[in-house]
């Protein structure tokens, strides 16, 4: 056979990129793509560790990868000073890899340095290494080759330590007992070798093609009965090219039985093969397998004795693209590999495509018998090298949150109605208001196509238009009326208004109010009619606070800050006259001055009237609402009034009020007028 | 077991790296810095930890190479000791005791057999330039008492001393004067910034000095962000200096590139400035480095720079300004307000990292994963600008929800508070923010809280705070015909009496919420929102509350600041126990019953771990912190330890980590302090053979070749000359490494003893026979089935007479010696 770079050409070779995760823990994942790049993954960030191109990786790509175990360390620390302080505590290092390749070179690979170790050519392979495996305790590292050869290296001096012909074909895999005295390999047969004296001790029999993966299932015989004597009773899994059963194998001591003890069927050939060992009998071994077509099955099995049938899987993992919109189909993600994390109880997945894979940890759910993981990774195409150094993650903010601010509803708990007897009365209202309603819409419908005949918009024709909008929901019928600026014509309709609409009005309004500013200021002077007008009427309905607690939480939040703000008012307007005392005379100051003045009053004049009435029917929390409702309003008429002017109808009554208002305004800042003075 | 089984803690990750100046080893492999006791070694291209040089009592102060030996480091501790090491395997060489606390380590490739430390002698806080001479001796601990003294009254920081042009003369600088020591003609000469002259801007002070390797220029760093180039400081009087002004922040470290044609600079702004040729218009910038940059060191090879940065991290930069590397570790810029959480889904410990972010940190790896970026402004960094805080995060149904807060408070009255909702998307691997809510209360969040339990069916979140209130949060359905979408909206708002919101905690199974206000404990039924009952103790504010797990589920924890531990039974509604203990950490095990705390004394922290069932602690550890604890966590365990002994089954299911005020973090260790260090002190126990270039092939080859040839020739002329791999005292005197060996006259003896030669050889003919015996014996050896079995030696591709050589056995071996030692005549005859 040639020694061909890359076994894809070879139709017998195993299907799948040699890759492997790092032991203990599983911090790392080695991938060693077709390109001849060696790529080290971080497992917890999905991040690139490293990425290492060997120097002949053309001619000799790498065919196969082992990592070192990481107990491999000095026999003796050069010091050991017993100190009783704080000791840094780094967790098993794990280090060397090592890579085979297709001329049959072996090279050790050092990932804390970042640089090739060592190369293992001397007296080795001269053809496509299939694979390597380290030995547990003696650091020795043991590979198979096409070259028919089983060699033993020595990793200390980088020597041979034993070569030996394995079979009469090539051998294409290893495995090493628990115990490490044993070692599995496979060509044509499957074969058990004594380490120590590299002898055959048993044959098993049963693929058809060469074999790609062999692993022991156990570490302990599952009946304890007889003594142990390290490999007895052992099961042992195999895989093979284009096969897509998995045999389990048992080495029996007594009769020489060569074929399977039992198998598991996967959907493809397997590619990558992990598994946790079971320690003791009742505990079962699972297995993930993860196929050419790129799904993983879960075994779960208690290994005892023969089975005739093959097993199917408990679990299918497969992974596919969201279809995004009706036309793209979800597509699938091949899954690379899977290994078990330490708790065994959840699975690191690695998928997408070799060269940008992702890696994940999903928690098994031995339950489903089929789990479809939707996966986003087109984003994982986009550049990382920014991300790469600084370790930054961006999570996304996009304009689809929701926000909340005070006033929102949602902010705040909504108000709910206490007694549940309440309740049924509202609902019972709440029907005959809807029936009353329904009767309503049909007599304003026929006002309406009346008076749009006339086609002329009276004063008198907002409140049908209003009622006729609030059943409708019209939103551009609302915004015909609730957008005018007539504080006259807004009182004549509120007034006119039919008592049952008065509700879903002030909803509507409270709705407004959470918008715009500039559209809250023209709905603040509707709510103030429609509380002037109608408080007597809203006092008498029960469930008055789960209706409009949306409002009462809007209002008091946005009055929060009004105390400083008529602080700064008030400190400006200080400043301001002084100012304008020190330019001109002061009978020119006087008049801006009661200007100024003015905004604040207009409101707090009608609030008073209102007040005295409602005093005794509302409720405090009412109240509240609206002295801070009348409170808001001045502010929004100060910039209502810069903007267009002045309202004629109102003027001259402000002048009188406002003399009480300054009184009782001025008491916010007393201090303030002292110290300026 | 019992004796191997005793608790130690243990600092088990993030140490500070930014302490020193890193220094980068000859070819740039490697870098080291100092961490706490220690001397780290990190791969510059990897960013992985390769060795830790243990062996200090105290802090390390300072680190140089060798200047003799580049594959030596030399350190230098607060214990009064500098230790020569060999960084590339990890091992200690050499210990001179000093005696007094060496405070910085400079070397000199001039100044052969000393180096230069900072001492300070008489006063706490005068400090001099000393030289000690080394002796050179072969034991492992010498000491070192010749001291002399080279410069006194000077900064203690060792960036404020400098040597320039090959070791000529020595710059220190401190407060407004730069002085300079000339070795040769053992003068100081003085230059002063007057301060006075200049009041307007008085912050001229200097702040780090730097000299220019070949010429006589001298680069000094000023608190306003100035550097002055000083040149012709031979002469008093005739000395310039010239400015260069860009950092508007004062200058925190400077270094002069190997050639020095390149001056590098670096300050608070976060900003690496190349200043080229020395001139102001000549520069480059490499900005957004993070955090302030402290220390700056130069690679010898001149290809790389590093930047230690006040976030505890070091930067690894190319000679074209541009970052290859960050060694990171735990971020510990700033305090941590977040507290030590654990993120359900990668297990990483969470907590406040970058400024604005979120640090994930591995602790099995020791490795930072990622910061999460949550606020995710601009970080304006100067001094004295309120930031944004991120204060509390939590997570919340196995990782699904983050919920996060941050403040800003500039007054007593203008806070800025946000939470942030951000649910992991699963599809893309990350988290999204789903609801934003601004002045979630209207003052500080005390109070971050979950809903944990596996059966509830919509996630809750509660958030206490100082404005008297606490509001549940619950997620609901917000679909319209547009979109589906799932929002966070308040459920409830609960308080009680006007007091202030603490704490707040749910029951393992989700049923009951406690909700601390001052001195009060509230319980809330979780599906009504009713109150149930109150504890009141009258024993001082409440400052952690917490509900007993799994068979304990019936108690109820509360610890006070008047140092009062309480346990409610939720059953009776009664006080079940108290204890006297000033409770500054307590946190439940997800995993058991148990529940750690760590209260707080006059001498130190110390460790109580108890069921709520039982006032009588499982486990009590004293003196595990001098200083104040601050957080504290428990990690479950991925594999549970079994550890029989009642005293540390507590440490089964999970492993607990604390955080100190000085923000290292700690651990408890069971394991013996031998097995604790083998990892971290292991070596590679591989050789390395590299046949590094393709020229090795056809030299090899070659070499091989004319070896066999030569053997060819010996055997013909039959005359057997020792080849040195052979003989075990040129091997040792060949492989040991050379500074470990002992002197040469020593050696020289016994090295000439092994090169002779006998005269017969006749056991040069014996050894053939003997391969071929083996050999045989190996061939019989082969096993049944025809699997024909052949052993190679070690060396079967190097020829046959070499082969023959190595078969030379001990006993010939001690034969051939005896030959050696008798047969001198043939010397006198040459």
């Amino acid at each position: 056979m040639a020694a061909g770079g890359g076994g894809s050409c070879d139709p017998l070779a195993p299907a799948g990129v040699p890759c492997a995760f790092s032991p203990h823990s599983q911090a790392y994942f080695a991938l060693a793509s077709t390109d001849g790049h060696l790529r080290v993954w971080e497992t917890a960030n999905n991040r690139l560790h490293q990425e290492y191109v060997p120097s002949a990786h053309l001619s000799g790509t790498c065919t196969c990868l082992a990592w070192a175990p990481a107990r491999l360390q000095a026999k003796e620390s050069p010091q050991r000073k017993k100190r009783k302080s704080e000791a840094v505590g780094m967790s098993n290092q794990t280090d060397l890899l090592a890579l085979g390749t297709a001329v049959g070179s072996i090279l050790l690979y050092s990932t804390v340095k970042g640089e090739l170790h060592s190369k293992l050519i001397s007296g080795g392979h001269d053809n496509r290494v299939n694979c390597i495996q380290w030995h547990q305790d003696s650091g020795c590292l043991y590979s198979c080759s096409d070259d028919k050869h089983i060699v033993e290296w020595n990793v200390q001096t980088c020597k041979v330590k034993c070569k030996w012909k394995g079979d009469n074909s090539s051998v294409s895999s290893l495995c090493i007992s628990p115990d490490g005295k044993m070692l599995l390999s496979a060509g044509r047969t499957i074969k058990l070798w004594v380490l120590e004296t590299k002898e055959v001790y048993r044959h098993f029999t049963g693929h058809a093609t060469p074999v790609s993966s062999l692993m022991f299932t156990t570490i302990r015989p599952p009946n304890e009965s007889q003594p142990f004597d390290g490999i007895t009773g052992l099961y042992f899994l195999s895989g093979a090219v284009h096969d897509r059963l998995l045999n389990v194998w048992q080495v029996r001591s007594e009769n020489k039985e060569k074929s399977a003890v039992m198998s598991f069927t996967v959907t493809d050939e397997p590619v990558y093969i992990d598994l946790t060992l079971s320690e003791n009998k009742e505990e079962p071994v699972k297995l993930a397998v993860v196929c050419r077509d790129g799904q993983v099955h879960l075994f779960e099995h208690i290994l005892n004795g023969y089975c005739k049938k093959p097993l199917t899987s408990n679990c299918t993992i497969q992974i596919a693209t969201p279809g995004k919109g009706k036309k793209s189909t979800p597509k699938p993600i091949p899954i690379l590999a899977a290994g078990f994390c330490s708790d065994k109880m959840s699975l690191l997945l690695v998928y997408g495509s070799w060269f940008q894979p992702t890696i994940e940890r999903v928690a098994l759910n031995s339950r489903e018998p089929h789990m479809c993981l939707v996966r986003d990774i087109s984003n994982c195409w986009a550049p990382k090298v920014e991300t790469a150094i600084t370790k930054v993650r961006t999570p996304v903010m996009n304009s689809e949150a929701k926000v909340l601010v005070p006033g929102i509803p949602g902010h705040h708990a909504a108000i709910k109605p206490a007694p549940p007897q309440t309740e049924q009365v509202e609902s019972k209202r709440k029907s005959g208001g809807n029936e009353v309603s329904i009767e309503e819409r049909l007599g304003a419908m026929d006002i309406d196509t009346h008076k749009k005949g006339k086609e002329d918009l009276q004063t008198n024709s907002f409140p049908v238009l209003l009622t006729q909008g609030l059943e409708s929901n019209d939103f551009e019928m609302l915004n015909k009326v609730l957008q005018t600026r007539n504080v006259n014509l807004i009182k004549k309709t509120v007034l006119r208004m039919p008592l049952h609409t008065i509700i879903p009005l002030l909803q509507e309004l409270t709705k407004r109010l959470q918008g715009h500013p500039n559209s809250a200021v023209l709905m603040v002077q509707w709510l103030k009619c429609v509380l002037t007008v109608h408080a007597s009427y809203l006092s008498t309905l029960p469930d008055l606070v789960p209706q409009l607690g949306t409002l009462y939480q809007l209002m008091e939040s946005r009055v929060k800050t009004f105390q400083k703000l008529s602080h700064l008012h008030g400190k400006l307007i200080l400043l301001i006259t002084q100012v304008t005392a020190s330019e001109k005379t002061k009978g020119a100051t006087s008049p801006g001055q009661k200007a100024k003045l003015v905004y604040e009053e207009e409101s707090s004049e009608e609030e008073s009237d209102d007040e005295i009435a409602d005093k005794d029917s509302e409720d405090n929390w009412d109240e509240d609402e609206e002295e801070s409702e009348s409170e808001k309003d001045e502010d929004v008429e100060e910039e209502d009034e810069d903007a267009e002017g002045k309202d004629e109808e109102n003027g001259e009554d402000r002048d009188t009020a406002s003399e009480k208002e300054l009184n009782g305004d001025s008491d916010l800042d007393p201090e303030n007028e002292s110290e300026e003075e | 077991m019992v004796e191997e089984e005793n608790i130690r803690v243990v600092r088990c990750g993030g140490s500070e790296l930014n302490f020193r100046r890193a220094v980068f080893s000859a070819d740039s492999k490697y870098i080291f810095c100092v961490s706490g006791d220690f001397v780290k070694v990190y791969s510059t291209v990897t960013e992985e930890c390769v060795h830790i040089l243990h062996g200090h009592r105290n802090l390390v102060t300072g680190i140089q190479l060798n200047p003799n030996n580049h594959l030596q480091l030399y350190s230098c501790s607060l214990d009064g000791t500098i230790k020569l090491w060999d960084y590339i395997d990890g091992i200690l060489i050499k210990t001179f005791i000093v005696g007094c606390k060496l405070h910085a380590l400079f070397t000199l490739a001039q100044a052969e057999d000393s180096v230069f430390v900072i001492v300070n002698k008489e006063k706490p806080d005068i400090f001099q330039l000393v030289s000690v001479k080394l002796p050179k001796s072969s034991s492992q601990e010498v000491e070192a008492k010749e001291l002399s003294f080279v410069l006194d009254y000077i900064n203690q920081s060792p960036k404020c001393i400098a040597f320039g042009n090959e070791g000529v003369y020595v710059a220190a600088v401190r407060e407004f004067y730069l002085s300079v020591y000339f070795f040769k003609k053992k003068t100081t000469s003085r230059f002063t910034l007057s301060s006075s002259r200049n009041k307007k801007h008085a912050k001229n002070n200097f702040t780090c000095v730097a000299c220019h390797p070949t010429e006589d220029c001298i680069a000094s760093g000023h608190m306003d962000g100035k550097i002055r180039l000083w040149r012709n400081f031979y002469d008093d009087k005739k000395y310039t200096y010239t400015c260069l002004h860009w950092h508007h922040d004062m200058v925190m470290d400077l270094a002069f590139s190997v050639t020095g044609t390149s001056l590098l600079s670096g300050g608070r702004e976060s900003v690496l400035v190349e200043w080229r040729d020395a001139t102001e218009k000549n520069k480059e910038f490499l900005p957004r480095l993070g955090a302030t940059i402290e220390h700056i060191s130069v690679s010898p090879a001149g290809d790389l720079f590093c930047t230690s940065h006040s976030d505890n991290k070091i930067i690894i930069i190319h000679r074209n300004l541009e970052a290859s590397a960050v060694i990171q570790g735990l971020v510990k810029d700033r305090s941590i307000f977040t507290g030590l959480m654990i993120d359900p889904r990668t297990k990483a410990l969470v907590l406040n990292g970058k400024p604005g972010h979120l640090q994930f940190y591995s602790l099995q790896s020791d490795k930072q994963l990622y910061n999460l970026d949550i606020i995710q402004q601009e970080y304006i960094n100067d001094y004295g600008l309120i930031q944004i805080e991120l204060t509390k995060a939590a997570f919340g149904c196995f990782g699904n929800w983050l919920a996060t807060v941050e403040q800003r408070q500039e007054k007593e009255t203008e806070l800025e508070l946000q939470m942030k909702l951000w649910m992991y998307n699963k599809k893309t691997q990350g988290f999204i923010l789903n609801t934003k809510i601004n002045m979630p209360h209207e003052d500080c969040i005390t109070a971050l809280c979950f809903c944990n339990a596996e059966k509830s069916e919509q996630p809750t979140l509660v958030t206490a705070s100082k404005d008297g209130y606490f509001k549940v949060w619950i997620l609901t359905d917000d679909s319209d015909i547009y979109k589906k979408a799932v929002g966070w909206t308040c459920d409830f708002v609960g308080s009680y009496h006007k007091y202030q919101a603490t704490n707040c905690c749910f029951s393992e199974d989700g049923s009951l919420l406690a909700v601390s206000f001052e001195e009060i404990v509230t319980i809330w039924d979780s599906v009504t929102w009713e109150l149930k009952c109150t504890f009141c103790q009258r024993a001082g504010k409440i400052r952690h509350l917490c509900f007993g797990r799994l068979t304990c589920s019936k108690y109820l924890l509360g610890a006070t600041e008047n140092g009062i531990l309480c346990c409610w039974n939720l059953l009776s509604c009664a006080l079940e126990w108290n204890a006297k203990l000033n409770v500054r950490v307590m946190e439940p095990d997800p995993n058991s019953e148990n529940i750690a705390a760590i209260s707080q004394s006059s001498v130190g922290s110390d460790l109580f771990v108890f069921k709520p069932s039982e006032p009588r602690p499982l486990y009590i550890q004293k003196g595990i912190s001098r200083e104040k604890v601050q957080w504290g966590v428990f990690v479950p365990r991925d594999v549970p330890e079994s550890f029989t002994s009642e005293a540390y089954q507590w440490l089964n299911r999970s492993q607990f980590y604390f955080l100190t005020k000085s923000q290292s973090l700690l651990t408890f260790s069971t394991k013996s302090p031998e097995e604790k260090l083998t990892p971290t002190s292991k070596q590679l126990l591989a050789e390395e053979s590299l046949p590094t270039t393709p020229f090795y092939f056809i030299l090899g080859k070659h070499r091989q070749q004319q070896d066999e040839k030569l053997n060819e020739t010996l055997e013909n002329e039959l005359v057997q000359l020792p080849l040195t791999e052979n003989i075990p005292a040129i091997s040792e005197l060949l492989h040991t490494p050379a500074h470990v060996l002992p002197s040469a006259a020593f050696l020289c003896s016994m090295f000439v003893n092994s090169l002779l030669l006998s005269k017969e050889t006749k056991s040069a003919k014996e050894i053939p026979e003997d391969v071929d015996m083996e050999e045989e014996k190996e061939s019989e050896d082969s096993d049944e089935e025809n699997d024909f079995t052949e052993k190679v030696q070690d060396t079967s591709n190097t020829g046959l007479g070499e082969d023959i050589i190595h078969q030379l056995s001990k006993s010939e071996e001690k034969e051939l010696r005896k030959f050696r030692k008798i047969d001198y005549s043939w010397i006198a005859a040459l």
